[in-house]
């Protein structure tokens, strides 16, 4: 005998099905919460190793840093430059300018200075949407010196902007 | 036992229930404790009001509500909750279902007034017949997305009345030209489908024409809302000179308006407004391909099954010839949005919706598959199919393959020992398929693939008589080569350069496809006007199948269009307008893809629901008038004298 499906019944069962099969399609791929960044607690008696566990923390977090921008020890087609090192070549990239105030041009007006091979694209990072703190961002530089240099940064450090 | 008894018998027993239900109400509450009667007097002596003890504790609530609401101050709500579903979900499926609607009705009348212009130049009538039938789907059509629009504007209301506030506050001067605009397409849509006929073919082409650029005009209002929560800025003058237009905020960093002109203008406005022009009329083409494909299943007579094969073509070659454009539409918003915030884009592209398009290139994929399908099925309509088969097997591998490439995720899906076997979470071969100068080559080789498919469809059964016929022939091959060459030369340089100048070769690898379409078109219009017919069409010969693969595409559309509203709404994160007004509500966190495509799974299955509705309503005007049915009298006769 000869089973023959309603024409209706295959009709459900084609809605049905293929958005069954795209609903599996989303289930298998990685599965995230992407929640917004927890607040950082920075305090007045914070050394400059703490503001660099600090700046570390916002730089894969609030500071949105690592979150497909930049990278730490990667090399080949990079979207923007890589920052190992940049704690030692930080003095060397604007002549005039030492480390520190590098560092901080770079992260209050990106665009002054791009690094040649790559494009302008980084917006200031204590204006919205990432709104980094003062204190935010000297926690941000001592983690971008610790990365090949020495940190210096201090809470009590002028940056200049 | 037949149906009638059925039905009356369950009309008895509704009518039971309710009287039972009246009566067990009534004396329950006539039953309840009173006090002795002897009391009851007394009190009635003293003018106490009889209360039983249950009366008294309402009474007492009531007035413990009523003393606790006098001594709550006035406080205006932020956010209000649904129970089990979520604010935002609710909020979310209600203007999924509205935009679906919308971008029905938005683009019917498109295409409809294309064909009935066509039509109008070609002194056919069929033509003018399907722009009908088209047109019918939309009165029903219209009403539902009124319907849902008001749903989505209450639930915004009564759910995020703060931010719902805000908006209004932004963009209050627009409601007024939008309802206005609303009430003209009202207007013009009914006497475009009510009138036809009615009047003379220019006055309701202009009908039509008038309901398009009013149906356009109310789109393009409504997305100056939706982008400003985007983008709530625009380009203003290079002031540093680095070539770099600097941003203007539409609005300060508390959230007061600036510039309703900047608002309303905002980056990603008028991307949007094409992008969404072009999938709407992509998206309502396979709607009605779809509706077609239904009644040439239900279709019982061979004129019917050719009228609908010819509708079901036609929508589909709508759909198709507006989705080939779309990936460049879609990159130029994607562009846009990168110009306004590069930490938008990345966030989208290489954050935490980067897999979100790995299941976009599978659906795209499914798309051009199922097109390029239906399209070498319809070849078999045709006397002289054949000669054209032999290239289907090619176009299929390079389809296959395109689809292959593009659905690579760069990272790969691993466990813990798969990943130390790689060395990580990419493949060391696969990753580079995964990157964007392998998806954007594949990409642009499946939108060649699949109009090489219409050129061979448009060439099947004819011949051309053109007196250039060879040396065009010629010229369309070598056009259509260079744009694959180009584009896979680009793709396999991009390897070797750095990401800035990898970004920008996007750019000749659009341009080299978006010039060898022109270019090959123009050459084929006259090539083949007048083409000698080596055989006839066969409308209404298709196959099942065929049909089944139309409704397969509308629904890959509808998916689609759920998904790609998620990720354009879900890439503000936790910001309601981005940068200027924070999400504080429990939902502010972007949810798993896993649950995002649940969500958009439920949003089609009740779109697909409601559009059975739709087609089953629009479906009602060919049927027969109701006739009585002849009953037979003692004699053996009917009715009206006829014999039994």
């Amino acid at each position: 005998m000869k089973l023959s499906i309603p024409m209706p019944l295959r009709l459900v069962l084609l809605v049905v099905g293929t958005t069954a099969f795209y609903m599996y399609l989303g289930q298998i791929v990685p599965q995230k919460e992407a929640h917004p960044p927890p607040p950082v607690l920075i305090s007045a008696e914070m050394t400059t190793e703490d503001l660099v566990a600090v700046g570390a923390e916002l730089a894969s977090g609030k500071g949105q840093c690592l979150v497909g921008c930049h990278t730490v020890g990667q090399s080949g087609p990079l979207r923007y430059p890589d920052l190992d090192g940049i704690g030692a070549r930080a003095a060397t990239q604007i002549e005039g300018l030492s480390g520190l105030e590098y560092l901080a041009q770079s992260l209050y007006e990106p665009a002054a200075f791009i690094v040649p091979g790559f494009a302008d694209g980084m917006q200031p990072i204590d204006q919205p949407p990432i709104s980094l703190s003062e204190d935010e961002m000297k926690a941000v530089i001592a983690w971008l010196q610790s990365l090949g240099g020495t940190p210096t940064v201090t809470l009590a450090t002028d940056l200049g902007y | 036992m037949n149906r009638n008894r059925i039905l009356f018998g369950i009309g008895v027993l509704a009518f039971v229930s309710v009287i039972v239900t009246v009566r067990l109400g009534g004396f329950l509450v006539d039953n309840e404790y009173r006090q002795p009667d002897r009391q009851v007097a007394a009190q009635e002596e003293q003018g106490e009001a009889e209360l039983t003890p249950r009366q008294q504790g309402i009474a007492d609530e009531q007035a413990a509500d009523e003393a606790e609401a006098r001594a709550r101050p006035y406080e205006e709500a932020e956010y209000r909750a649904v129970p089990f579903v979520g604010s935002r979900v609710t909020v979310w499926v209600l203007a999924q279902l509205h935009l679906l609607f919308a971008a029905f009705v938005l683009a019917v009348p498109l295409f409809a007034f294309i064909i009935e212009f066509v039509g109008y130049v070609k002194k056919e009538e069929r033509y003018n017949k399907l722009a009908y039938e088209f047109t019918k789907l939309l009165s029903v059509s219209f009403s539902m997305t009124a319907t849902f629009g008001a749903f989505l504007t209450f639930g915004l209301i009564i759910l995020y009345p703060k931010f719902t506030n805000y908006l209004m506050h932004i963009f209050s001067p627009t409601f007024l030209p939008y309802v206005l605009l609303f009430f003209l397409e009202a207007l013009f849509l009914y006497s475009y489908y009510y009138g036809w006929g009615k009047f003379g073919p220019k006055m309701h082409l202009f009908l039509g024409f008038m309901l398009n650029i009013v149906g356009t005009a109310i789109m393009f209002i409504a997305n100056a809302w939706l982008t400003f929560m985007m983008s709530p800025g625009t380009r203003g003058a290079d002031e540093n000179g680095d070539g770099v237009p600097d941003f203007v905020s539409a609005v300060s960093e508390s959230g007061a308006l600036l510039s309703l002109r900047d608002a309303f203008f905002n980056y990603t406005w008028m991307p949007i407004n094409i992008h969404r022009i072009i999938a709407n009329v992509a998206f309502g083409g396979s709607i009605a391909a779809a509706y077609a494909a239904f009644r040439y299943l239900q279709a019982k007579t061979d004129e019917e099954k050719a009228h609908f094969d010819w509708m079901g073509y036609v929508g589909n070659f709508v759909a198709i010839i507006a989705f080939l454009p779309l990936p460049f539409a879609g990159y130029y918003l994607a562009a846009e949005i990168y110009a306004f915030s590069q930490t938008l884009g990345i966030q989208m592209m290489g954050g935490t919706f980067s897999w979100l398009f790995v299941i976009q290139a599978a659906l795209i994929g499914n798309l051009f598959l199922g097109a390029n399908y239906y399209l070498w099925l319809g070849m078999g309509r045709m006397e002289g199919g054949v000669h054209f088969q032999k290239f289907i097997k090619w176009l299929l591998i390079a389809i296959a393959l395109c689809f292959a490439v593009w659905a690579t995720p760069r990272y790969a899906i691993s466990s813990v020992s798969e990943i130390a076997a790689m060395g990580g979470s990419s493949h060391p071969q696969l990753s580079y398929l995964g990157q964007m100068s392998a998806k954007n080559t594949a990409v642009n080789i499946l939108i060649l693939s699949t109009y090489m498919s219409f050129l061979l469809y448009r060439r099947t059964g004819r011949q051309s008589i053109h007196p250039h016929r060879d040396l065009l022939t010629r010229a369309q091959a070598i056009v259509f080569s260079s744009a694959a060459a180009l584009v896979i030369f680009y793709g396999v340089y991009g390897y070797y350069v750095d990401a800035a100048t990898r970004i920008r070769f996007a750019i000749p690898q659009v341009y080299s496809v978006l010039a060898a379409l022109v270019v090959i078109t123009v050459i084929d219009l006259p090539l083949y006007r007048n083409a000698a017919q080596s055989g006839e069409t066969k409308w209404g010969k298709m196959p099942a199948v065929s049909q089944y693969a139309l409704i397969f595409i509308a629904l890959s559309f509808t998916w689609l269009m759920g998904l790609m509203g998620y990720v354009r709404s879900g890439l503000r994160q936790e910001w309601h307008v981005y940068g200027v007004i924070l999400d504080t509500s429990p939902d502010a966190y972007t949810p798993t893809l896993g649950f995002a495509t649940q969500v958009v799974s439920v949003t089609v299955l009740i779109f697909f629901g409601l559009l059975g509705v739709v087609f089953w309503l629009s479906s009602l005007g060919g049927k027969k008038d109701w006739e009585p049915k002849p009953v037979a009298d003692g004699g053996g006769r009917l009715e009206g004298g006829q014999a039994a």
